[in-house]
């Protein structure tokens, strides 16, 4: 019975969140279209990070690779094909790209499997980047795209959509599964878990709808630039965001993007630099003393106040 | 085939292959022996790469002469870091997983505040000093002095490195804590005290490294990823904790860079490397000269 109650709890705020950030236009006007623009982003992002990454221990900081293909997909095909179909198919193409990579690369644990997908996301990025060249487009400009209000709602969908995913999942089988993995592989497979098309699936899941977001997001920007869509940046931002939220719960990446989108809007445009260096300090202060956290936190003093 | 046998070629190779063994030796300490993930160890040769040159152009303090210096602030760095914020996660976290995990997001975070304040500091703008420029002409090849002593600087420390860890205690220590923790702290090594050495050594070392790389190329805030890129390739190569097994990496991999980009051009240079690096950790995980599951 408590399950469901904080499974209606769940619901209820990410829908109030949801129903809040598409009326912020008409309620605060045309910059907090941005902002939540940018939260609901981060939202998609890490929580996608979070079913597979946070789930499994396999810490991937290479995530941008999705959001690119998804964004150079939408570029690509831009005008050529409808935009409702363009964006699912950046999911799509994430996805499959997902599939090729993860039985090579979920061989390796531990810190190699860090290392490779930061790896392999900046030999695509310099792929990418080459074959512009090649053919002759440094970038790419994507004229008469949809509003930023438009692009905001779809935005808002996907990241609905991710914290749900998570959510059900992380209480499914195959989430019970996947952090099992995470305890040991070993073992996972003794009691009958099938851990590598487990993890091959979690990994191609979690790839899907940060393709879609990174074609938003190149229809927002209305051009489109390798090296900026590719930035290892992003996927830095998104572990970031995971780690101070919480990664194994999918009130932890809400918690974390809030947290540094807020923190961005305070500094980022004055102070960028500061920005950066909080942005590292903070994630040394949540790893050292709070390493579950945000979420870790919240639930630390949920539990001192009902005893 | 001319271009392939130039000397000028062959020299630029040997002297950024050195530095990429330099590099990838002092990560050896840090990742190869205590498994901390060190992807700042870019971070500490741009420190020393700026102190370098702050002690050139305030002090008019040839790098040659301000290596031992420039070696002790990096040095001071590393035990800093390793008493604020590793001593506690080395001596309480019991999985070797875990402490990977987190020893890969802190380095990560004090690389993103050795870069900002770095940039904050010196701004972004790259900066280069001229020291030590007189050309060398050997046969066929001119070379620059300060290339010249780069890589004969590099190569001494590396090989002065291999001897000492092969034949001092505090080397054996170290093989011992590679080859069994708990065995070695029965024996009665003092297991923190190796790794505080190995923090010490190894980022003296990346701050000596950052040194020899301000003689030869511009320096900037944000130079250092592509070394920590390139000091994993050397390392993964080479073998983990493997020294001899690095400088051939090392060298290795300064060879398919400049000949890479002499034979086909600039642009694929990025490729390239990132090319190395993932087939090294997808097909050769153990290293060139490892065997398979040590």
């Amino acid at each position: 019975m408590t399950v469901l109650r904080s499974d209606l709890a769940f619901f209820a705020g990410l829908a109030i969140l949801a129903g809040f950030g598409l009326s912020v236009g008409s309620l605060f006007g045309t910059y907090w279209v941005i902002v939540a623009l940018n939260f609901a982003m981060w939202i998609a992002l890490t929580q996608s990070w979070a079913l597979f990454s946070g789930l499994t221990g396999y810490i991937s900081l290479g995530n941008v690779v999705f959001y690119g293909l998804g964004a150079y997909t939408v570029a690509v095909s831009f005008k050529v094909l409808p935009l409702w179909v363009a964006v699912p198919m950046g999911g799509l193409v994430a996805a499959v790209f997902a599939l090729m990579i993860a039985v090579p690369a979920l061989r390796v644990r531990g810190p190699y499997f860090v290392i490779l997908t930061f790896g392999i996301s900046e030999l695509v990025k310099y792929s990418i980047l080459n074959l512009e060249t090649y053919l002759g487009k440094s970038s790419r400009l994507l004229f008469g795209a949809p509003s930023a209000e438009a692009v905001l709602y779809t935005m808002i969908a996907l990241a609905v959509a991710s914290s749900v995913l998570m959510r059900l999942v992380k209480s499914s089988t195959f989430g019970r599964g996947l952090v099992a993995i995470q305890g040991d592989e070993t073992s996972a497979e003794t009691v009958g878990i099938p851990v590598t098309r487990f993890k091959v699936m979690g990994f191609t899941l979690s790839a899907f709808i940060p393709g879609m977001v990174g074609g938003l997001m190149a229809l927002r920007s209305t051009y489109f630039e390798v090296l900026q869509v590719f930035n290892p940046f992003i996927s830095f931002t998104i572990v970031t965001m995971a780690i101070i939220g919480g990664s194994n719960d999918a009130r932890g990446p809400i918690l974390g993007a809030a947290f540094l989108v807020f923190l961005s809007e305070l500094l980022w445009s004055s102070a960028p630099r500061l920005y950066m260096i909080l942005l590292g300090a903070f994630l040394i202060a949540f790893v050292l003393l709070a390493p579950s956290g945000l979420v870790g936190l919240l639930r630390k003093y949920g539990e001192g106040h009902s005893k | 085939m001319d271009l392939l046998l130039s000397p000028q070629l062959l020299f630029s190779a040997l002297v950024l292959g050195s530095l990429y063994a330099l590099i990838g030796v002092g990560l050896n300490f840090v990742y190869g022996t205590i498994r901390l993930l060190n992807i700042a160890h870019g971070d500490l040769v741009m420190i020393g790469a700026y102190a370098a040159f702050g002690l050139f152009t305030a002090l008019g303090l040839s790098p040659m002469f301000g290596l031992p210096l420039i070696a002790g602030i990096t040095a001071m760095i590393g035990a800093g870091l390793y008493f604020g914020l590793f001593k506690r996660q080395l001596e309480n976290t019991t999985s070797v997983e875990q402490l990977e995990a987190n020893s890969l997001l802190l380095f990560f975070g004090v690389s993103v505040i050795l870069q900002n304040t770095m940039a904050l500091l010196f701004t972004t703008s790259p900066r280069a000093y001229q020291h030590l420029d007189y050309v060398i002409s050997i046969g066929g090849l001119d070379m620059t002095l300060s290339r010249l002593l780069a890589l004969v600087v590099s190569l001494t420390i590396v090989f002065a490195i291999s001897m000492f860890l092969k034949f001092s205690i505090y080397g054996l220590g170290i093989s011992a804590i590679i080859q069994n923790r708990d065995a070695a702290k029965i024996v009665g090594i003092d297991v923190g005290r190796v790794q505080l050495g190995s923090f010490i050594l190894g980022f003296g070392v990346a701050g000596i490294a950052g040194a020899l790389v301000s003689l030869t190329e511009q320096i900037s805030p944000f130079m250092g990823f592509p070394f920590t890129i390139a000091a994993f390739v050397v390392i993964i190569l080479g073998g983990l904790g493997n020294i001899s097994g690095g400088i051939i990496a090392g060298i290795l991999l300064g060879f398919i860079e400049i000949y890479s980009v002499a034979l086909t051009s600039a642009t694929y240079r990025s490729i390239l490397i990132y090319g190395v690096f993932v087939a090294a950790i997808m097909l050769r995980p153990q290293g060139l000269f490892g065997k398979a599951q040590t």
